[in-house]
């Protein structure tokens, strides 16, 4: 038998018994488009997180004080260290080649206040180069003017909902603000941004790194952020903003280091395997289909005794008889994957009508997978039903014992 | 037809195709499986994390500076104009109802003992931090009542650092540099293991007041309160919460009690759980339909059999009573295997990860159970339709 008749063959006996074949389609159908839409929302997720933190920039480097044995502590926590991140460490970083930009940063809880308006804002203390490094937008005015270090300045730009919450609609701009203690004159209003992992910018107001270690009495930063000219010259900055930090903390490293691309990395990996789980889920109703077909074969070859006894008869080896079975089950796991496939594009399609400032993309290795995942099932499950047919006996098959 | 003899009828055909009523049991089953096995999971670790919050007991209540009560960790414990000091700590202390009182500050930094160094977790707590955190003793003593704002520099160790540092020999009475303050060593702590996958054995316990100094901080991070078990969390909530408001003015701090914040934990667990339980159920949709082509199969073999019943008399809705009949149990029974295999899954896993307790969650059982049943139920209606739809004449002619 050529293979085109063997599929010939095969399609005739699917179409034949059409209302099942169709049931076992979807079962595998249902299956696929399953894994399909998971890993579009897994991908999906990783893709928006991703977007999130590269607009922070791949080029940064984030200085934290403290350095534990094993790196970190029990997460939630904050920890002070003994000996501090301060604006010396700043002014020396910025001596270094390659830098771009070098921002201090310190953070903390204020009260914001115009006359009888009050709100607590998140204060960060920073100065100009900070618009590049965390890539701020301002929207009206101008962002903190470059100054010395050390030198304070009463001015302060203001996240949109704080300052549309203390100004109403009147312009912000040349006006006081009182933050704790002291007053400030507005100079700049950022862009309205989405909440950037948690750190919400529209929130926040930003005032000269001196004035803020004034306000807190504490001449500790939080962070410092160095931005790098290349990313190739990521790990070379490292080393040397390292050593140089060593030197200046008596030969201690009591601080930590880390690239955005670790953060990131680790971020990926998350989602990674949170993808691949979830996908894995879905496939066991792969698992399902593939039951139902050596089921549905199964069944199928006890009702064609008589059909596969002629075939014998007339000289049909046994392996033949086996691959013809197995082609019917690979054609029912074929056909699956395709409707599934379909299936799932559909679905995808549908959720990204419903949220469309979602990223929604299916990997190609999830199509693969999934199609591969069916095309075995019916293969492996197609095998004992396929054995069974190809070691019937014609002369009783055919007598109809 | 009487029901026994209806159940009998019902199981008699079942067992006559005994291969495939176990295949298509065995789909159903492996999607029911699946929810068990997942939700067990979620429930699993849900009481896994529980268990890690509460090992400091449940009678807790934490005082935060800052009034962002939403999820996450208030920027004032970072740095606030009104920070939480060791006075309005102490003023906690004799309100009603108070067991025991600590504040807490947490830093890292240096400890050196005889030219050994070691970068580890630093604690700045109250004497009375051991009866709030439940803390036991390895060796020696716990730190002294002293006077909270101003007290002796002495030191508790965590079991791994005293072991780093001292190795075998004795550390009480040793001075310890940490910071590059001096701290006599009075007590080393039993071993506690970990927390969320961290070492708290590796950390130096020091009075608040010195941790202070050593991290150049005005206020604590968190007050933890212990208060005694006839008093209801929520009254213990609003007098602590008086209390701060009469010394600050305002209401510039959080109070949280463990209750709660094992209750907003507890939902997002549950929903969680759920959310998976639900992914599997996506198997169990698969299994339905093979009940259904399954079903649907055993109609037409069987039409011979369906006109004899109609023409002895059998009235439509009997006939349909019969395939649907069968449907449900094919649905029920494997439903029934896929809980023993989930069960059986879970209870591996727990040998195998002993710290994931064997927590299957009894309602998603019963859910799971109905819904095999369900499924069996829907999936028999069209091909019982069928069956009951058939002409006698027509289907007795094919025989």
């Amino acid at each position: 038998m050529t293979t085109p008749a063997q599929l010939a063959f095969a399609w005739t006996a699917l179409t034949a018994a059409r209302m099942r074949s169709v049931l076992v389609i979807f079962a595998a159908a249902i299956g696929v488009a399953a894994v399909i839409l998971l890993t579009a929302l897994g991908e999906g997720a990783r893709l928006y997180i991703m977007g999130e933190f590269s607009q922070l920039g791949s080029e940064l480097l984030i200085v934290l004080p403290g350095k534990n044995e094993k790196g970190g502590g029990p997460p939630g926590m904050i920890f002070e260290s003994e000996r501090d991140l301060t604006l010396r460490d700043t002014a020396a970083l910025r001596r270094l080649p390659h830098v771009t930009a070098v921002s201090p940063l310190s953070v903390g809880a204020i009260d914001a206040s115009v006359g009888a308006r009050s709100r607590e804002a998140t204060l960060l203390g920073s100065d100009a180069t900070l618009q590049q490094t965390r890539k701020l937008k301002v929207a009206r005015g101008e962002f903190l003017p470059p100054l010395e270090l050390d030198s304070a300045q009463a001015v302060t730009v203001l996240g949109p909902t704080i300052a549309r919450e203390l100004f109403g609609s009147n312009s912000p701009l040349g006006e006081w603000v009182q933050l704790g203690d002291r007053r400030f004159r507005v100079i700049g209003i950022l862009e309205e941004q989405g909440t950037s992992l948690g750190q919400n910018l529209n929130e926040v107001a930003i005032i000269p790194i001196a004035n803020a270690q004034a306000l807190f009495d504490n001449p500790a930063l939080f962070r410092i952020m160095i931005e790098v000219d290349a990313r190739s010259r990521m790990d070379s900055v490292k080393q040397a903003a390292t050593r140089l930090l060593i030197e200046l903390h008596q030969g201690e490293e009591d601080f930590t280091l880390i690239t955005q691309d670790a953060v990131l990395s680790t971020f990926d990996a998350i989602f990674g395997v949170l993808t691949l789980s979830v996908a894995g889920i879905a496939a066991i109703s792969l698992l399902v289909a593939g039951i139902i077909i050596m089921n549905v074969m199964l069944v199928s070859v006890s009702q064609r005794r008589g059909e596969i006894g002629l075939l014998m008869a007339l000289g049909a080896p046994p392996a033949l008889v086996l691959r013809l079975f197995l082609l019917e089950s690979l054609l029912l796991g074929l056909l699956g994957a395709l409707a599934g496939i379909l299936l799932g594009r559909l679905g995808v399609w549908a959720l990204a009508q419903a949220y469309p400032g979602f990223p929604l993309t299916t990997p190609l290795w999830a199509y693969l997978a999934a199609a591969f995942t069916a095309l075995g099932a019916g293969l492996l499950f197609g095998w004992l039903p396929a054995r069974r047919a190809a070691r019937l006996d014609p002369v009783l098959a055919l007598s109809g014992r | 037809m009487r029901i026994a003899d209806l159940s009998r009828f019902t199981l008699q055909s079942l067992l006559a195709e005994r291969q495939r009523s176990l295949l298509t049991m065995l789909a159903i089953a492996v999607g029911i499986a699946a929810v068990v096995l997942l939700t067990g999971l979620g429930s699993g670790l849900q009481r896994y994390l529980i268990g890690q919050f509460t090992q400091f007991g449940t009678h807790l209540i934490a005082v935060m500076p800052g009034k962002d009560n939403t999820t996450g960790m208030s920027i004032s414990v970072i740095d606030t104009q009104r920070p939480l000091t060791l006075h309005d700590a102490q003023s906690l202390r004799d309100i009603p109802g108070v067991e025991a009182m600590t504040p807490v500050v947490s830093g890292q930094l240096t400890a050196e003992f005889a030219g050994k160094s070691r970068r580890t977790l630093a604690f700045g707590i109250g004497p009375q931090a051991p009866k709030v955190w439940g803390m036991a003793l390895a060796r020696g003593q716990f730190m002294p009542e002293d006077d909270l704002i101003a007290p002796r520099p002495v030191v508790m160790l965590g079991h791994t650092l005293a072991q780093s540092l001292f190795g075998h020999a004795n550390p009480l009475g040793e001075k310890v540099r940490l910071g590059g303050m001096s701290f006599r060593v009075v007590g080393v702590l039993a071993p506690k293991g970990q927390m969320l996958g961290f070492d708290i054995d590796d950390a130096a316990y020091i009075p608040a007041a010195l941790s202070l100094q050593l991290f150049n901080r005005d206020g604590v991070m968190e007050i933890d309160v212990l208060y005694r078990e006839d008093e209801s969390s929520a009254s213990m909530v609003k007098r602590l919460s008086r209390r701060l408001m009469e010394r600050h003015g305002a209401e510039d701090f959080t109070v949280q009690s463990q209750d709660q914040m094992l209750a907003s934990l507890g939902k997002v667990l549950d929903v969680l759980t759920f959310a998976i339980g639900a992914l599997g159920g996506i198997a169990l949709l698969t299994g339905g339909v093979g009940i259904l082509t399954l079903m649907s199969i055993a109609v037409a073999e069987r039409r011979g059999e369906i006109g004899l019943l109609t023409a002895l008399g059998a009235p439509s809705a009997l006939v349909l009573r019969l395939f649907l009949g069968e449907a449900a149990i094919l649905g029920a029974l494997g439903g029934l295997l896929g809980v023993v295999i989930g069960l059986t899954g879970l209870w591996l896993l727990h040998l195998g990860i002993p710290a994931l307790p064997f927590a299957p969650r009894a309602d998603y059982l019963l859910v799971a159970e109905a819904l095999a049943l369900l499924i069996g139920l829907i999936a028999g209606v069209w091909p019982a339709m069928q069956a009951a739809r058939l002409d006698p004449i027509e289907a007795l002619r094919e025989e």
